[in-house]
């Protein structure tokens, strides 16, 4: 949060701070969960962070948030099918949980409603710094969503689909995630609704010895949703997250990844697709700490920028003294289409161990003009060339995924977008 | 691999101690009273003959720094500093300004032959023929001798002399103290003077607006290729004092001009501050080269005393197809904090930042560049090296932007890092910035430490460990030290070698 006394509130800021005192009573959570609610709420009163604040620099919230809907409890969801056929749906329709959610063997799921209520939960609900405002924003509001855990060796065979589908008004969601030793599991976060929602979403995900995660969150908020959201993670031992981002949607989104290598032999992938038109501001965040010795993590980036969308990549990799044979990669590429767009990256190394090997490299172009040359050539007209090298560039950060249903499902969503947006 | 035991040892061993420039020297100094008011302005103002105009200036900045706050966003930690605990102005007893070499003090020309640089010999040996072998030999030991380099020396706060003014003059050059300038060109300094950096432009850069005391002036007019190197040649030398030059260097259409500044300082205990401004113009077609080799006192070996470096400086390619260069070599001071930045405004203009930071011992650097690019088809190029050693934090802090009509807009950006040690730090943190469709940015970074494969190449060619590593350094800087004039990449490779002395080594 912003450590400087904001001169007056923004009528983002007020309306948070109402919302609360109205919502209170109605909030689950024994008296732990409330106290970390009050914490939560007095970090919002100083001021939702501004551009001062570095790792808000590109996304100035206290700016560019300026509508905030009242919750609306009538308001119904509707239910969506699954991006992988035969997957287990585990819905929160306007940010409330299944009663019924489906059995899976190996799997525990629970309410997230109940373990606020009993407690349970409370010690995971703090914010990871001072500057974590959706941390704060979630953790003072939220209500609903599962706590998932599978169990040690299980491995799932179809995907696990959590679909956060809003309804207009304020949803703010929390999903507990733990994955036993050498589970093995696909998730796939659905993050979409229609109406002018403002959602906070908060996924926690712990990897236990040799667990290997496929974890997929894809965002297609309408143009005129705030999406702030949160992807934490801690990898044990010799575990595995293969983690990919689609941001596809949302007027004013924030997905922030924070990573946590906790036990040696952990590694870390991260593929993310950013497609921004209209006039949306997409920022994605990383903050990915190598804790321990011998762990490996690469991040690829594709963003492409259409209409007088604001993108921003901020990517930051600390490496701790003790992390020694740490190996690090990061690349973000943009495409730059139109004059009107913009698009930021800040990829930070912060290296405290001399034996690692880390780099990053960023790129911000247009569409190459002899690939382009290069299908007009073959009798393929400008616009349609223009789309296929587009495709092309974002494509192959999905085809890496391992998964053919995955892929398929993946490119799936890319055709919807630029069918839309082609 | 991690470092080996030896290697670790040498580096906590580290003999930053054997700064070489680290003696001081007595000479009756003439000093303003200790701490910062308007009335300590006014002494400077006054004791520097300026006119009104001058004083109402810095009176601005004085009043705009006051509202200011420290930055603190740089990756640097010190002890706050008390700006009322600094002599604001220190000059050596003997003004007004010497006229020639002959009326200097020669306690001080010792200081600068001490440091190497000694302007009487090189201004009576220009122009003669050297004939004998061993004085040939003693004089190419040192660039500033064999070299044709017109140098201006400042002493703590002064100016004490400039050598080679008048065949400069012949060819239309204006190589002055800024104090000078002030006097004798107050129409061109006015023009120029805060244009790049205004007075209210950072904390820093707004203290030095108020209190600079001395620096240098270049002016070269349009279509002259200045007929040699400039130098400037800083020296810290009385306690407790902070320096403040101010370097304006203006290249008028189709001019060239190449500098070089260099700066040391004795070992003290205790930390002393120096914020300098250099600001540079280059109009339509001209070019302008800026090197530092920066060697201010780094500190002891438990990272007591030294320089804090705070120093703001920026280019501005006012014209079309004008070009500014930027090379660094940053092997001193406990703290740097410094980002030579270029204003790319003149279309086809382009800026280039060619950095080696070393850091040893308890240094921290934090250094970078900006590169603003406005007028259509700029291009950029940015080379870092850093090289963290000890205990050391090593930061590369860089900005790269695109306005919207900044079309064609190109940056390259390269910035690599070596570790030696698992004590020290190194990072990076550039910021890409693009609102122009067809700019064109691709920025690399790599951290890493010299690569088994690398060591075991040399050393299978019979080369002891110490030494392959200290060529793969060498090798590793190539790119930077191929940009300095010829006759400062000697002094610039021999400079890092001492740095990392008893690290690699």
């Amino acid at each position: 949060m912003n450590m400087h006394t904001q001169p007056q509130r923004t009528p983002a800021e007020t309306a948070l701070i109402d919302a609360f005192g109205e919502r209170l009573s109605l909030l689950p959570g024994d008296g732990a969960v409330m106290l970390k609610r009050d914490d939560a709420i007095e970090a919002i009163k100083h001021g939702l962070p501004t551009r001062r604040i570095e790792s808000w620099h590109y996304t100035d919230l206290r700016r560019l948030l300026n509508v905030v809907p009242d919750f609306d409890l009538a308001a119904a969801a509707k239910a969506i099918s699954p991006i992988v056929e035969g997957s287990a749906i585990l819905p929160v329709l306007n940010g409330v949980s299944s009663a019924k959610p489906p059995v899976i063997e190996g799997v525990t799921v629970q309410r997230l409603s109940e373990k606020l209520t009993d407690g349970s939960v409370a010690p995971g609900l703090d914010p990871y710094g001072t500057d974590d405002a959706i941390g704060a924003l979630n953790t003072a509001f939220v209500a609903d969503g599962y706590f998932v855990d599978i169990a040690d060796g299980a491995e799932l065979e179809k995907p696990l689909e959590l679909q956060n589908l809003q309804a207009g008004g304020q949803t703010h969601v929390r999903l507990l995630t733990r994955v036993g030793v050498g589970a093995k599991a696909v998730i796939v976060e659905r993050q979409t609704g229609e109406g002018a929602a403002l959602v906070s979403s908060v996924s926690q995900l712990v990897l236990g010895e040799g667990a290997e995660v496929t974890w997929l969150i894809v965002q297609e908020q309408p143009d005129t949703a705030t999406h702030l959201a949160q992807f934490k993670a801690h990898l044990g031992k010799n575990s595995k997250l293969t983690l990919f981002v689609m941001n596809a949607g949302g007027k004013l989104v924030r997905q922030e990844v924070v990573v946590r290598t906790t036990g040696e032999g952990a590694d870390f992938t991260l593929r993310g697709i950013n497609l921004l038109a209209g006039d949306t501001h997409t920022d994605v965040t990383m903050v990915l700490d190598h804790a321990v010795p011998h762990t490996t993590s690469t991040e690829v980036i594709r963003n492409v920028v259409t209409g007088k969308a604001r993108g921003v990549f901020q990517g930051r990799i600390n490496v701790h003294q003790y992390a020694q044979k740490t190996n690090a990669k990061m690349a973000c590429n943009t495409l730059l289409l139109s004059d009107d767009g913009e698009f930021s990256t800040k990829p930070e190394l912060e290296i405290f161990a001399d034996d690692v090997v880390c780099g990053h490299g960023a790129t911000v172009t247009e569409i190459d003009h002899n690939h382009l040359f290069y299908l007009m050539a073959r009798g393929i007209d400008e616009k349609t060339a223009r789309g296929l090298l587009v495709k092309a560039f974002v494509a192959e950060v999905i085809e890496e995924l391992d998964d053919e249903a995955i892929v398929e499902a993946l490119e799936a969503r890319l055709d919807d977008w630029f069918l839309t947006h082609g | 691999m991690p470092a080996v035991q030896d290697t670790i040892d040498r580096v906590r061993k580290i003999d930053v101690d054997q700064y070489k420039y680290g003696f001081q020297t007595e000479i009756a100094m003439d000093k303003a009273p200790k701490g910062l008011s308007e009335d300590i302005i006014r002494f400077i103002s006054a004791k520097k003959d300026e006119p009104s105009w001058m004083l109402e200036w810095r009176l601005g900045a004085y009043r705009r720094w006051l509202t200011l706050d420290e930055p603190t966003w740089a990756r640097v930690h010190y002890p706050k500093i008390d700006f009322q605990d600094i002599y604001y102005y220190a000059a050596p007893k003997s003004t007004p300004g010497p006229t020639s070499l002959s009326d200097v003090d020669p306690e001080l020309l010792k200081v600068y032959e001490k440091l190497g640089i000694p302007l009487k010999e090189q201004e009576i040996l220009a122009g003669v023929q050297k004939t004998d072998v061993s004085e040939f030999e003693e004089a190419s030991d040192n660039v500033y001798k064999s070299g044709r380099v017109a140098v201006d020396a400042v002493f703590d706060s002064v100016s004490v002399v400039t050598t080679f003014k008048k065949e400069l003059a012949q060819a239309g050059v204006i190589f002055c103290s800024i104090s000078e300038a002030i006097r004798e060109h107050p129409e061109l300094v006015q023009k120029y003077l805060g244009s790049v950096v205004p007075t209210s432009d950072n904390f820093y850069a707004t203290l030095n607006s108020a209190v600079f005391t001395d620096g240098s002036f270049v002016f070269v007019p349009k279509g002259v290729r200045c007929p040699m190197e400039l130098s400037t040649y800083f020296r810290m030398n009385e306690k407790n004092t902070g320096q403040f030059e101010r370097t304006l260097i203006i290249a008028e259409e189709g001019a060239y001009v190449s500098y070089l500044e260099g700066c040391t300082a004795p070992q003290r205990d205790e930390n002393q501050l120096h914020a300098a401004v250099v600001e540079l113009v280059a109009l339509d077609d001209a070019e302008i080269k800026y090197s530092t080799v920066q060697n201010w006192y780094p500190g002891d070996a438990e990272g007591k005393g030294g320089i804090y470096n705070f120093v703001t400086k920026r280019g501005d390619c006012r014209g079309d197809r004008s070009k500014i260069s930027w090379t660094q070599v940053e092997t001193g001071s406990a703290i740097t904090w410094k980002y030579p930045s270029c204003i790319l405004r003149g279309d086809d203009s382009s800026g280039e930042f060619y950095s080696i930071a070393v850091s040893n011992g308890y240094q921290q650097v934090d250094s970078g560049t900006k590169m603003i690019h406005l007028g259509k088809n700029t291009s950029s190029r940015i080379i870092s090296k850093g090289i963290a050693a000890g205990f050391s934090q090593n930061t590369y802090r860089g900005q790269v932007s695109a306005h919207r009509k900044a079309a064609n807009a190109r940056n390259f950006t390269n910035c690599d890092s070596l570790l030696i040690g698992d004590q020290c730090g190194a990072h990076t943190v550039p910021y890409m910035e693009a609102k122009n469709s067809t700019a064109q940015f691709e920025h690399e970074a790599t951290t890493s430490k010299i690569s088994e494969d690398q060591k075991f190449y040399v050393m299978q060619r019979g080369i002891p460990e110490e030494e392959a590593i200290a060529l793969i350094v060498n090798g590793f800087v190539k790119d930077v030290i191929q940009q300095l004039p010829m006759e400062f990449a000697v002094e610039a490779q021999k400079l890092i070698g001492i740095s990392l002395e008893g690290s690699v080594g």
